[in-house]
């Protein structure tokens, strides 16, 4: 300790608060910038003490805040414009003429098709019901032109579920339209409602299913259906048949898909943004989502596009 | 490591930006329009498949590593944007189960850079202490090994103080995991307590259906000891009405939300499950952004993204993300708010007017069309 006695007479008046932490931080701390200097969460005190900076601080963001937004709506706008024009491009220079050879033609150089394509319609108080089937009419011939075997499609509220064999009976006038007498076979249905062929897969044999195959669902299908299976696994369980450990993914996955749907490979939205309305959320894993910005209807060409996104497929402008 | 065009752009653009009147300009810049941002609506939860590192790495000719470190930097200047500008849980995929399929040496790689990462995010003055947010670990636990569970553990202990904000690392994880735990749970709490290990031994030969007995007379009794364990469980194999005793344990998940033990089957809703999510207390989930223009979940926030979310996919790799790929977005989102909260209010007021029945014959038709706008 005589080194101590020998150093420079600062350390020694100084000593205890080199020693003592807590001396060591409190002397510190005079050299240290206060703490909430820049700290964006605490305007509040600032308030307190500078109103009328504060003030028009705020008045200067709104304001940017306005011309940012104002900005940001004048690009959608235009944005709105190039696509409309776009998307009316591609409605003249793809459109089907309800020939499905043209349809087959469209798609022939795609290297993989979906097998099983989901769409999302919305119900509109304008077009009605009328309107919702006559979509999925559209759709359903496409997708038999296409060569997709089945096709389901999600409508929120459920009102499709309720006109299964109108449905049915609309599709197959439309399919006649395309196709001729030899339209092909189609059997509509919903999760827990019987399917509805009305003879259509007479003819085939026993175990075939037919050429097209149209599923309704709706947003009981999807959180709904997840609870429902909950509450069989938990009354499973209180009967001691099982325990929480045979709770599987696996097991989940084979029961949700015989309640409702697989897995679908394509998912088309016809909104101009992307919002999955309450889509069944486990089905929806790997599926591929399709929208085209700023459309708003729906039209053979969204139904291509989304087709050739799929198949990674450059689509040629001019045609 | 080979310097490519990119590399070397990037390291003028580096230091252009460290000059220090650019420095100071960019700064305010960023101030203004953070500041700007918090006087209009903010999403309260935003989320981040941050895709396209290896796919960004290949591109530019780098080492499949120094891809996800660019990433972790872009992670970084989105977490303190988001943060500045007041949203309050950012979740990010940090590693999908199906990852592990990886080879083993960038499984192992990435478990590195998670590891330490995840230590300097958390360290007393960074980023998650500076704007006060708790990190957390979603995910299933025993897949990964023991020293990257330390590090989990110590960033979670370190931050847990914080309650500014949230940012959920989603490590090893998978939606259709996470569902099927919350089913699990939900399970394992409807069906019977199985018994305590103490009384399996007695229990176990005497009656198994003891399992039918406790749910209808557990709701007659709340409180009482675990002391009485043993003899009340005699008393339920025996059929008595006073089974009473199985205790109701309380117990309190990692989200602070208190469970009940035994469930009501009339009670599960979609509420239940969303309780035993990992993102129970969490709000609901605002914004998801995908990036690498791949238009897919995969595996991703399935329940918390499938119904008012909007989800957002990105034509840029994840390091290449920036401010002026999320501002865009966040002023977008902002504006669509704005938007439907004055449609709400529309709605509202003229509900009133019906009802009140003042203003006859008055149909707002003027503001019919803004609904169809965007």
């Amino acid at each position: 300790m005589s080194t101590r006695a020998v150093a420079p007479p600062i350390a020694t008046t100084r000593k205890k608060e080199f020693e003592d932490p807590k001396a060591r931080a409190a002397y510190v701390k005079k050299f240290l910038p206060t703490d909430d200097a820049d700290d964006p969460s605490t305007p509040r005190t600032r308030s307190r003490s500078r109103p009328i900076r504060t003030f028009v601080k705020i008045g200067f963001y709104k304001l940017i805040l306005w011309v940012l937004y104002s900005i940001t709506s004048l690009y959608f706008r235009a944005r709105f414009v190039y696509n409309f024009i776009l998307n009316r491009w591609f409605s003249v220079l793809y459109y089907h003429h309800k020939t499905p050879e043209l349809i087959q033609k469209d798609v022939k150089q795609l290297d993989r098709l979906p097998q099983h394509v989901s769409v999302i319609l919305e119900f509109e108080k304008e077009g009605g019901v009328e309107q919702l089937i006559d979509h999925v009419a559209e759709i359903s011939c496409w997708c038999a032109s296409a060569g997709i075997p089945t096709l389901s499609v999600y409508e929120q509220t459920g009102t499709l579920k309720k006109y299964i064999s109108t449905s049915h009976r609309i599709t197959s006038q439309r399919l006649h339209s395309y196709f001729g007498k030899k339209r092909p076979t189609l059997r509509v249905l919903a999760p827990h409602l019987p399917s509805y062929t009305n003879g259509d897969t007479e003819d085939l044999p026993e175990g075939e299913s037919p050429d097209l195959e149209v599923i309704f669902i709706s947003s009981e299908d999807g959180r709904e259906s997840i609870v429902d299976l909950t509450k069989t696994l938990c009354e499973m369980a209180i009967r001691g048949k099982m325990t929480k450990d045979d709770v599987t993914a696996e097991l989940i996955e084979a029961e949700l898909e015989s309640l409702t749907i697989p897995e679908p490979d394509l998912l088309i939205l016809f909104s101009p943004s992307v919002k999955l309305l309450g889509y069944p959320p486990w089905q929806i894993r790997l599926t591929e989502i399709f929208h085209l910005p700023d459309n708003d209807a729906v039209g053979y060409q969204v139904f291509l596009r989304a087709l050739y996104n799929y198949a990674k497929c450059e689509m040629r402008f001019g045609r | 490591m080979s310097s490519s065009g990119l590399r070397t752009s990037l390291r003028t653009r580096r230091w252009f930006s460290s000059l220090p009147p650019i420095e100071w300009l960019s700064l305010r810049l960023q101030e203004a329009l953070i500041g700007a941002l918090r006087q209009g609506p903010i999403p309260q939860h935003v989320a981040f498949v941050m895709d396209g590192n290896r796919r960004f790495a290949r591109q530019s000719h780098i080492e499949t590593t120094e891809g996800h470190n660019l990433g972790f930097e872009a992670l970084a200047k989105i977490l303190e944007i988001c943060y500045k500008a007041g949203v309050k849980v950012v979740t990010i995929y940090a590693f999908s189960i199906e990852n592990f399929k990886r080879s083993k040496y960038e499984v192992d790689a990435l478990m590195d850079i998670a590891k330490i990462k995840l230590s300097q995010l958390s360290q007393h003055g960074d980023l998650l202490d500076r704007y006060g947010a708790k990190i957390r670990i979603l995910g299933h636990r025993s897949l990964v090994n023991q020293e990257v569970l330390d590090a989990i553990d110590r960033a979670t202990e370190l931050t847990k103080h914080n309650n500014k904000a949230i940012l959920n690392v989603c490590f090893p994880y998978t939606s259709r995991d996470e569902i099927t735990s919350a089913i699990q749970s939900i399970v394992a709490l409807a069906a019977p307590p199985r018994p305590h290990r103490q009384n399996l031994e007695t229990l176990a030969e005497e009656k198994p259906e003891i399992s039918d007995a406790i749910p209808e007379n557990i709701s007659q009794s709340r409180s009482e000891s675990p002391a009485s364990n043993t003899t009340s469980a005699s008393t339920v194999v025996s059929g008595s009405p006073h089974t009473s005793s199985v205790p109701l344990r309380e117990h309190i998940d990692f989200a602070g939300v208190r469970h009940r033990d035994i469930l009501d089957l009339e009670d599960i809703s979609e509420q239940t499950v969303t309780e035993h999510l990992f993102t129970a207390d969490n709000p609901p989930l605002d914004l998801l952004i995908r990036t690498s223009g791949v238009e897919r979940l995969s595996d991703f926030m399935l329940w918390q993204a499938h119904q008012d979310t909007d989800i957002e996919f990105v034509d840029c790799m994840w390091p290449e993300f920036d401010v002026w790929h999320f501002l865009p977005i966040l002023l977008g989102w902002g504006l669509k708010r704005k938007r439907f909260l004055r449609e709400v209010k529309l709605e509202e007021e003229r509900k009133y007017n019906r009802n009140g029945n003042w203003m006859k014959g008055w149909e707002p038709e003027e503001y019919t069309h803004t609904k169809k706008a965007l």
